[in-house]
């Protein structure tokens, strides 16, 4: 059998089940190339400890250990059970939207806690679309697009259908987002991360874990690097374009 | 709750090498790196109470140090200055690496990390550096496992490019 590259780095890091795992063993029992593949990766994987085990040798400077030591003036623990996310499907937001004027934009409320700001959502030929700001910014904004606030641009990439979609928050409300050709239309949107600094989300590294897996349930091939990105913006979005 | 903070407070400490270890794979130069994680550990115990038990805390650090070094990436793009290269030697005391050609093979690794693309790096810090699993690393970086795994098998192969191996 022939053992792609990612398989063999998988069998490296031994992040392959039992199974896929006796299949590459018996791939490099019969295969001396695949071997010497394998020995490559052991070595650089080696190397990288090396180049970088240094640190751990060495004693921690003074300043970091403060740093971590110093009592900060408000470090309020709170019940985290009281913040749980809201998970908000699509069905809840049509229900809540048909209740108002369709069109209008709407007030993102939580019954007795404070209210985050809303995105910008209508209800377009029975589906939830984005509209404003958000609309705007799906259109318009690249990942790493940092001026300004809201909302901001997460993981964009092409679904099976070859349709883009793009993974978004404000404040602390995320969601995903695929371009049709009417506009955005919402797929799904969650609620209540309550991540009040906003700095973990703006390089996407706090999407919540319901967004990774509808992108992981959607995503055709791997998400769209910063060049990638800015070629189907400029390309409107089409999805025409695919290849 | 206090005693919680303490206790937390503690592991931070604990877990200093490794955020030196990780910072340093990302920034290249040490004092650059040390820089991070004290940026890092500041804005972790501000927001001690985003911590969710049950998670991996460093995990949860990890991000927080990469955070900090794309925003300081950024921050440096804007003001138009290029990333002072790493220095050669700059790890010259380290007593655990002994011949040269050892000293040789380090310096010119930590090169090649440093002209990595940034979401190949930090992927390739995480995972080949940190150990951490693929799950664990795509949820540290917001991306999906496919987009980590890609991105870790691209990292490697510029990699063993760089340092004179085929793939």
């Amino acid at each position: 059998m022939s053992v792609s590259d990612e398989t063999l780095m998988a069998y490296a890091d031994d992040a392959l089940d039992a199974g896929a795992r006796a299949a590459v063993e018996a791939a490099l029992a019969a295969d001396p190339a695949l071997r010497a593949r394998l020995e490559a990766h052991r070595r650089l994987q080696a190397g990288l400890r090396a180049a970088f085990d240094g640190a751990l040798a060495e004693p921690v400077p003074e300043r970091l250990v403060a740093a971590a030591q110093t009592r900060p003036p408000a470090a309020p623990v709170v019940d985290l059970a009281a913040r749980r996310a809201a998970r908000w499907s699509v069905r809840e937001w049509s229900a809540m939207a048909a209740s108002l004027a369709a069109g209008a934009i709407l007030a993102f409320g939580l019954s007795g806690g404070p209210r985050p700001p809303a995105p910008d959502l209508v209800v377009a030929d029975g589906a939830l679309a984005a509209d404003g700001a958000l609309a705007q910014a799906l259109e318009r904004r690249l990942a790493a697009d940092e001026s300004g606030g809201a909302p901001r641009i997460g993981i964009s990439f092409r679904d099976r259908e070859g349709r883009y979609c793009r993974s978004f928050s404000v404040e602390t409300v995320a969601g995903l987002a695929c371009r049709e050709d009417a506009g955005w239309r919402v797929a799904l949107v969650t609620a209540g991360q309550g991540d009040v600094g906003g700095e973990l989300r703006q390089a996407g590294a706090h999407t919540p874990q319901e967004i990774l897996a509808a992108i992981d349930a959607r995503i055709a091939g791997d998400a769209l690097d910063a060049a990638e990105e800015a070629a189907a913006r400029d390309a409107g979005w089409r999805a025409a374009a695919a290849p | 709750m206090a005693i919680e903070a303490d206790a937390l407070r503690d592991e931070i400490v604990a877990l200093l090498p490794r955020l030196r270890r990780f910072a340093r794979a990302l920034a290249g130069h040490p004092a650059d790196a040390d820089d991070l994680v004290q940026i890092a550990v500041e804005r972790a115990l501000m927001r001690m109470d985003q911590f969710q038990r049950g998670t991996r805390l460093e995990a949860w650090l990890f991000a927080i140090v990469r955070n900090a070094w794309l925003d300081e990436a950024r921050a440096r793009q804007r003001r138009a200055r290029i990333f002072a290269p790493a220095e050669e030697g700059e790890n010259a005391g380290d007593a655990r690496v002994s011949s040269a050609e050892a000293r040789l093979q380090v310096n010119a690794l930590q090169r090649a990390m440093q002209a990595l693309p940034a979401e190949q790096r930090e992927a390739v810090a995480l995972v080949c550096v940190e150990g951490l699993g693929y799950r664990e690393a795509a949820e540290t970086l917001g991306v999906p496992q496919g987009t980590l795994t890609s991105r870790l098998a691209r990292g490697r192969d510029a990699l063993m490019r760089m340092m004179g191996e085929t793939p």
